[in-house]
């Protein structure tokens, strides 16, 4: 059985139930320092052996993140690492502010760190992180997904080791594409068309659900979109932005089109973020809807989904000349700039990302390889049938604008578009926006 | 002599007048702590721009403030705050008043109801919050359901989806939520009126609704608006339903300035500017309390 759990999807704003995440916050945080506190005493045993720090968001598997450095520290007799838990990455705000208070001191801890591919351009920017390409020759970069080697590149350097991902992916109906004599529909304007004709037939109320309340998540729905019609949020070099060209504006369209044009998508998709919009689709209300891999398993649980065996997952579609893309989420590892023990460092850190530890996090956390090779891995695609499907999706993940002031960005973003799914005036929202991403970034 | 002696080493080497002043201290001490020291160093941080990524602080004096005056996300945030003060707190206090004269009068089970009353003021607001998410879901909610069915719509309202509603939507779960303890305050006020006055008027042939006008109303005004103050400070400050149910969306229609602040301080880590937002809040608070409280002395003045 698949164990996927919604991560990294809503990376910095919406944080659901602010006081339980308070709580969860101050008891991982006394938990961690009770680690530490702890950890004292091994200090004196393990005399000899190098100490360094991990920070992570906590995820949680048939396992924990802690599980894997006691393997680690069980392995050798070199290194010793302490494990500072983080909150859980529902919580990616609070995790955001305790790593930026970390790495500000610059006293080397944690050495070695999680982060959201969102934040790596920022960390690296203001120099907390180590770039990493001495460490990672051609042939070790080419192990890994291209889209998340680039999420994890700032100023042509790469300053992150890709570790784990989750991309978004269209879910879709085996059995109404099948009534429908239709394929998987590969262009959104496939897509359109068979979702209107079920919704016509009957077969369900909605041709296409999405996510479009002002939230992380209407970024993450618009990279996709725009990038499927060869466009980008931002320049490559991330010093400009490229929202208010063609291909952008057609895209933000067709979101506005299939709520007043198509009439396949509510217009309720503005206030949803992932849940809200997850539901009607367990429900069965809908043919097509674009989510993160947690959705799949509650997909195939009968106690929350009426549609169990009835659904696909796919690459997302693209507009005629581009391509599939995937809003790519997920935790990649960093080195800390500061730390005082960069080879120790290094070891733990490929360590994590090694194929091995890669397929434990897969088998026992359900958390996507970052590593294409690992879905030829006979095992785990027999334990986690899923994880098959999501190779084509992941090959074609697609960061989210890679720029230290992401944080003002996707502000701006989120604002922006949504003025323009609101009014429909898409060409003069996306040209302010431009302006505006433009006075952020310069 | 040596008994002058311990009497003067027994008698406090300080001077009497200080020792109130001793007393209070810790009092001050941990006000300060508390209270005045985080408000001077906000005041502080706004004429900075200190942000944790870039690791800045130095004084750049007014230029965040001048910034503020032309940044449309804070005067849309501070019209929305306002409007929501102005909107929530008077229903509230309309709403609060009808239910403190029914609970005021006699009829069995009162008590019960009285604290029965209570209930949505004591649920924490995130409760309240997933609870009206539900209720005026656009899909599966209970009131476009009663209204569809009732035929007063034809189809569905978008209730958060609409930058139209969105924000009433909010205002009418939040007055649901402080209603009742609207009704409290006021209740606590009616009863304070003496009973001899309404005999009095009442024999002297006065109705209902003359009472309420000539009598119960301006002997109530000042606890009137004692707790419209309180509740419009309150109200100011609006936060957890926001954040809750919409995020400050659909295209910015229900962001408010606490919404904003938190964006700025918390998401962005750009302290300097994050503080500028939260002392104009507090400006602004300052002077709807400075307003209120000068129509509270001048009417009480008049009543009294």
């Amino acid at each position: 059985m698949t164990t996927f759990k919604p991560q990294a999807t809503a990376p910095l704003t919406s944080v659901r139930a602010t006081g339980m995440d308070r709580r969860a916050f101050i008891t991982t945080t006394a938990a961690g320092l009770g680690a530490v506190a702890l950890g004292a005493p091994t200090r004196a045993r393990a005399q000899g052996r190098k100490e360094i720090s991990f920070a992570s968001a906590s995820f949680f598997g048939s396992e924990t993140f802690g599980d894997l450095v006691k393997t680690f520290n069980e392995s050798q007799d070199r290194i010793t690492v302490k494990y500072l838990e983080l909150p859980p990455p529902s919580s990616s705000t609070e995790v955001y502010q305790r790593l930026v208070q970390l790495l500000a001191r610059r006293n080397g801890t944690p050495d070695v760190f999680s982060q959201d591919a969102i934040w790596i351009a920022g960390f690296a920017a203001a120099g907390w992180a180590l770039p990493l390409d001495e460490f990672l020759d051609a042939d070790a970069r080419s192990q890994y997904f291209t889209g998340t080697l680039n999420a994890c590149t700032w100023d042509n350097k790469v300053t992150a080791l890709p570790w784990f991902m989750d991309t978004g992916m269209m879910y879709y109906r085996k059995d109404l594409v099948e009534k429908h004599n239709a394929k998987v529909p590969e262009q959104w304007a496939d897509m359109v068309a068979l979702g209107q004709a079920a919704v016509k037939a009957g077969d369900c109320e909605f041709g296409y659900i999405w996510q479009g309340k002002q939230a992380e998540v209407l970024v993450c729905n618009a990279v996709e979109l725009i990038a499927s019609n060869n466009g980008a949020i931002l320049a490559d070099d991330g010093r400009s932005s490229r929202i208010g060209e063609p291909e952008a504006i057609a895209a933000i369209k067709f979101l506005y089109d299939s709520m007043n044009s198509y009439g396949i998508s509510p217009k309720d998709v503005l206030s949803w973020d992932e849940e809200p919009s997850r539901q009607p689709f367990t429900a069965g209300k809908s043919i097509f809807t674009r989510n993160w891999s947690y959705v799949w398993p509650i997909a195939q649980d009968p106690a929350a989904s009426i549609i169990v065996g009835k659904v696909g997952a796919s690459p997302l579609p693209h507009f005629p000349g581009g391509k599939s893309a995937s809003c790519l989420g997920g935790y990649q590892l960093g080195l800390n700039a500061n730390t005082k023990e960069r080879d120790a460092s290094w070891e733990f850190m490929s360590w994590l990302s090694a194929p091995e530890q890669q397929r434990r996090i897969a088998l026992n956390f359900g958390l996507g390889p970052s590593r294409p090779a690992l879905f030829d891995d006979a095992e785990l695609n027999q334990k986690q049938p899923f994880m098959a499907t999501l190779r084509p999706v992941f090959t074609n993940a697609t960061p989210r604008p890679v720029t230290p002031e992401y944080a003002k960005v996707t502000l701006a973003l989120q604002s922006g578009i949504s003025k323009a799914l609101v009014s429909g005036e898409v060409e003069k929202e996306m040209l302010a926006l431009a302006t505006q991403l433009n006075a952020l970034v310069r | 002599m040596g008994r002058v002696e311990v009497s003067t080493r027994r008698r406090p080497a300080l001077p009497r007048w200080i020792w109130p002043w001793l007393l209070l201290l810790p009092t001050f001490m941990s006000l300060g702590a508390v209270a005045f020291w985080p408000i001077l160093e906000g005041l502080r941080l706004s004429f900075t721009n200190t942000s944790l990524i870039s690791g800045s602080t130095d004084y750049v004096g007014l230029s965040n403030y001048v910034g503020l005056m032309s940044d449309g996300r804070f005067w849309n945030a501070w019209v929305h705050t306002v409007w929501f003060t102005v909107i929530s707190t008077g229903l509230e206090t309309l709403i609060g008043l009808g239910m403190a004269l029914i609970l005021c009068e006699r009829f069995r089970c009162r008590g019960l109801i009285r604290a029965a009353m209570l209930v949505p003021w004591a649920m924490p607001t995130v409760v309240t919050s997933k609870m009206f998410a539900w209720l005026f879901d656009g899909q599966n909610g209970v009131i476009n359901w009663v209204l569809l069915n009732s035929g007063i719509i034809q189809s569905n309202i978008n209730w958060y989806g609409d930058p139209q509603t969105a924000m009433a939507t909010i205002i009418i779960a939040d007055v649901w939520k402080t209603a009742p303890f609207m009704a409290l305050l006021l209740l606590t006020g009616l009863q304070s009126i003496p009973t001899s006055l309404t005999e009095a008027a009442r024999m002297d042939g006065a109705r209902g609704w003359m009472i309420f006008w000539t009598i119960r109303l301006p002997l109530l005004l000042p606890t009137l608006l004692i707790a419209g103050l309180f509740r419009a400070l309150d109200a100011f400050r609006i936060f957890d339903l926001v954040y809750v149910l919409t995020g400050g969306g659909p295209a910015d229609s229900t962001e408010t300035l606490s919404t904003l602040a938190y964006k700025e301080l918390f998401s962005t880590l750009e302290f300097g500017y994050g503080t500028t937002v939260t002392t104009a809040m507090f400006i602004t608070e300052a002077l709807l309390a400075v307003i209120l409280c000068l129509w509270l002395v001048h009417t009480i003045r008049r009543v009294t």
